[in-house]
């Protein structure tokens, strides 16, 4: 019996046992896998609810919109996807025609009949928008199309009377949203939208969704995308581990020809006009703490990872370039320019901070942004004199010299003495609300107390896990807060729609900022194609918000990027994230790698 | 005569009681008695820090807040234990730490004295349902794994008001600690009421017309005290440790230098050569809770009649 037991205790560890032996890699030595960590989980998989840069570089690899960015080309251009051709724009830039490509399919899935995925049709953009319009879903993707498509709010307001999910009539017309054909989509706009490209049809929030996938799962459909991708998913374990395997219904598409004359060189061309995707499967392993990735990255287990700050010294020198030893193991640098900002935010409801400009100038002038960006981000970052990041054509390069970014704690004594003047007494404690409670956060929230603390302001600092600060953040609760954008599309709309006062909490406008000029501004610029005389307006704006002081802006991201020889087309692109199908291993020099 | 007379002395002889008895048994452990100097320095080191905040004495020791160096300095003359990321002395930071560690500890001991100890009396004395009862609650508390069962306390009370007053920091891991660790004291001086409530000198003060309540508290709580004693040190180490591990996850102290943030940040900063801090507060852990894990057994085997020689 005894023996029985030992017998069955051995059967039961041996599996255990050789797995302990088996690396992230192993598997069929001709099978060519992507391997990726991700530093988060993934709240989902739906497109018409997708916002978040984690859940897109998954969902982007599965769902496909009808305009990408272009590969190779900078600066960056938009070219057919899902569509046919550019669209065609009526005289008075409200109609868009777009041709839809044939013989797109869905991916095999059992909601369809016989588990054959359909041809994807004109009426899937039309349903897959109406499904966002719809108030039943709650799509945070809806504010992108408020008030611009004609009949669509008026839809969102049909629904709205509807009891249930399930009484929605989709069929009903919306006279924006026509298909003449089941290759034509028209899309009438209530005024112009020059960026309508590129914000959203260009955006994941557009890409088609089959009727009869959202029918079949219900609510359960976040965890069981069905795009028209090359990439469909197979494993999802939440909280550990994604696997996406090539879909055999994709149509097939090309490596791209035409790139930037540096690319030639770089080895980016050399698949031009080969099929993709080249591999066969896209794993993606959550891991929350960035050195548990990296030490996978250095055992050859992930083809590419950023820099844990604490790792810096270790893979760069002091010259900025690769250390010796990594060059030695083959691993290739990129640095580049991320097109973001990151802020400590003021609230300008708050019955103090937002009556006073003195301390809010205070506040900036105490922080110092220098010292952050070299604590924090090993020197890499650039400080953020304004908001709009350095990638835009409208950025300011000399915005420098206006001084808002400042850092001088003797001037910042005197404006608070002006602030305590002007609130009648000493300012009360302050609240800076951190999205986050780890040791990043920990020390970010000590290095701003004292900053605080060095000018005579008394501050407290909140620490709180990302959903409960978001939710103070939409409803306007947060006194100060610590928070950042990423542009999603190569023009600064993203970074102004953010001070104009339609966007208020819970829209993009965080602080609650409002002024009459910076919305005339808005309004002016977003109806505008782009021009110099539109920049201009962009960098009025900028600077009339600047002048308010509603944020201490600090920085702007520079990313390093590490990946292996073996990770072929690495060409780092900021507005794209649906990339898998360009990236190549050679299995050979992985293989190698010890 | 005289030679027949003097060991008629000494059978009359007073008897020491058990706490003069422990008193002497624990003097003559020199190692006990090094332990017990350390822990009065720990303790004697809290109690100057908070006189010394509270009376605003400008004093450097305790300055933690000051930059001594560039960031991540090595250990040196100047900088003992080296800097952190802020440049601020990785020393002071630690001796700082002491005050976190030990207001923890004391606190949570109290609270779960104070939960545990009349409890226990009150379940073994009456029996029946209080006893049940009170069996029914300590034995759905400790068939929760201890640290999950703190964790989530933590994480409850963290940022709530009670009375007015946020719960932040340290008051809601001692709180925490406290409310989860009464369990093991109450069902010790349980047993003990039990054993001890149909003793002579109980039956006697019933006898008199005795309160139940004065029974309890003034007759028998009093003849278990050693027991609480012997918890309280041994169980204090734990509660410095919990600290630890509260503060390593994100849900102590935030604000001020604890050991176990200490390790949380060091944690990252090993790669990149940085040992200076965890090892400072790796080293004044591993000092209190040698002096305790000493002491308490010392005091164990001074204060347990059946060890009397």
């Amino acid at each position: 019996m005894k023996k029985c037991f030992l017998f069955i205790v051995l059967l039961t560890l041996f599996p255990t046992l050789s797995g302990c032996k088996k690396s992230a890699t192993d598997g069929n030595p001709d099978e060519m896998v992507l391997y990726h960590a991700i530093g988060t989980k993934i709240k989902g998989l739906d497109p018409g609810d997708m916002r978040d840069v984690y859940s897109m570089m998954v969902g982007s690899q599965i769902f496909e919109t009808l305009y990408q960015y272009h590969f190779l080309k900078r600066p960056y251009q938009i070219v057919p996807l899902l569509a046919e051709e550019m669209p065609r724009i009526s005289d008075d830039k409200l109609v868009y025609t777009i041709k839809i490509k044939r013989g797109v399919f869905f991916q095999d899935d059992r909601c369809f009949p016989d588990g054959k995925g359909r041809e994807l049709k004109a009426g899937d953009f039309v349903y897959s928008l109406k499904r966002i319009a719809n108030v039943k879903y709650i799509s945070q993707n809806w504010s992108m199309f408020d008030d611009k498509i004609v009949g669509l709010d008026e839809f969102r307001e049909y629904t709205r009377k509807c009891k249930k999910r399930e009484d929605v009539d989709f069929s009903r017309l919306v006279e924006g949203l026509q298909t003449p054909d089941d290759y034509t989509l028209v899309i009438k706009l209530t005024r112009p939208w020059p960026q309508l490209i590129a914000t959203a049809l260009a955006d994941t929030a557009m890409a088609p969704v089959a009727k009869e996938s959202v029918d079949y799962y219900g609510r359960d459909i976040i965890s069981h995308p069905v795009g028209t991708g090359p990439y469909r998913l197979n494993i999802w374990r939440r909280g550990s581990y994604i696997e996406l395997v090539r879909s055999p219904v994709f149509r097939g598409e090309l490596y791209p020809s035409e790139g930037e004359p540096s690319d030639v060189k770089a080895g980016y061309l050399d698949d031009a006009g080969k099929p993709i995707p080249f591999a066969d499967k896209v794993v993606w392993t959550i891991i929350e703490e960035a050195q548990p990735a990296w030490f996978l990255f250095l055992q050859g287990k992930l083809d590419a990872s950023v820099i844990p700050k604490d790792n810096f010294d270790e893979a760069i020198s002091g010259t900025g370039e690769l250390t010796p030893e990594m060059k030695k193991r083959d691993i290739h640098l990129k640095k580049y320019i991320d097109p973001s900002t990151f802020w400590l935010g003021f609230n300008m409801l708050d019955p103090m901070l937002g009556k006073n400009k003195s301390l809010r100038q205070a506040i900036s002038l105490s922080f110092d942004r220098r010292k952050f960006i070299d604590l924090f981000s090993n020197g890499r970052d650039v400080i953020a004199h304004g908001f709009v990041a350095p990638l835009m054509d409208s950025y300011a390069s000399k915005i420098s010299e206006k001084g808002y970014a400042r850092f001088d704690p003797d001037e910042a004594r005197e404006k608070l003495k002006l602030a305590e003047q002007i609130h009648g007494g000493k300012i009360p404690t302050l609240k800076v609300s951190m999205p986050g409670t780890g040791t990043f956060y920990r020390q970010f929230g000590q290095f701003t107390k004292s900053n605080f603390d060095a000018v005579g302001l008394d501050v407290e600092i909140e620490y709180m896990d990302w959903p409960t600060y978001l939710g103070k953040l939409k409803s306007g609760s947060l006194q100060i807060f610590s928070s950042g954008v990423k542009a999603s599309i190569p023009d600064a709309e993203d970074f102004l729609g953010m001070f104009y006062s339609k966007n208020w909490a819970p829209g993009s406008n965080s602080f609650n900022y409002k002024n009459i000029r910076c919305d005339e501004l808005y309004k002016k610029i977003e109806v505008m194609d782009d021009s110099p005389q539109r920049r201009e307006l962009y960098r009025e704006m900028e600077i009339t918000v600047l002048e308010d002081y509603p944020a201490v802006f600090i920085n702007h991201r520079v990313a390093y990027t590490l990946r292996h020889g073996w990770y072929m087309n690495y060409k780092p692109h900021v507005f794209s994230y649906g990339l898998s199908k360009y990236r190549r291993i050679d299995l050979a020099k992985r293989a190698a790698y010890k | 005569m005289n030679k027949l007379q003097k060991p008629a002395e000494n059978i009359y002889q007073k008897g020491r009681s058990l706490w003069s008895d422990a008193l002497r048994r624990l003097r003559r452990q020199k190692l006990a008695m090094i332990s017990f100097v350390v822990i009065t320095f720990y303790v004697g080191f809290a109690g100057f820090i908070y006189l010394a905040e509270s009376l605003d004495w400008n004093m450097q020791t305790i300055s933690w807040e000051e930059e001594t160096g560039d960031s991540y300095q090595p250990p040196s003359v100047k900088n003992v234990f080296g800097t952190d990321i802020f440049g601020r002395s990785v020393l002071r930071k630690t001796l700082y730490g002491v005050k976190i560690s030990i207001t923890v500890a004391l606190c949570a001991s109290f609270i779960s004295l104070a939960i545990g100890v009349p409890l226990g009396a009150i379940a073994g004395y009456f029996r029946g349902v209080t006893d049940d009862v009170v069996v029914w609650i300590y034995s759905t508390l400790s068939s929760v794994p201890y640290i999950l069962l703190v964790l989530a306390f933590a994480v409850v009370l963290q940022n709530k008001t009670i009375f007015g007053i946020k719960l932040t920091g340290i008051t809601t891991v001692y709180l925490a600690i406290g409310l989860t660790s009464w369990v093991g004291i109450c069902r010790l001086i349980r047993g003990e009421i039990i054993k001890r409530k149909e003793s002579d000198y109980v039956l006697a003060a019933r006898s008199y017309g005795c309160p139940t309540m004065r029974i309890i508290f003034k007759h028998l709580l009093p003849n278990v005290f050693h027991i609480i004693i012997i918890n309280f040190s041994l169980r204090f180490v734990g509660f410095i440790h919990a600290e630890v591990i509260l503060s390593f996850l994100g849900l102590g102290e935030t604000d001020r230098p604890s050991w176990g943030a200490m390790i949380n940040d060091a944690r990252i900063e090993l790669s990149r050569g940085v040992w200076w801090q965890m090892a400072a507060a790796t080293a004044a852990i591993f000092f209190i809770s040698l002096a305790l894990n000493i002491f308490g057994d010392a005091l164990r085997d001074s204060l347990d009649p059946k060890l009397k020689v």
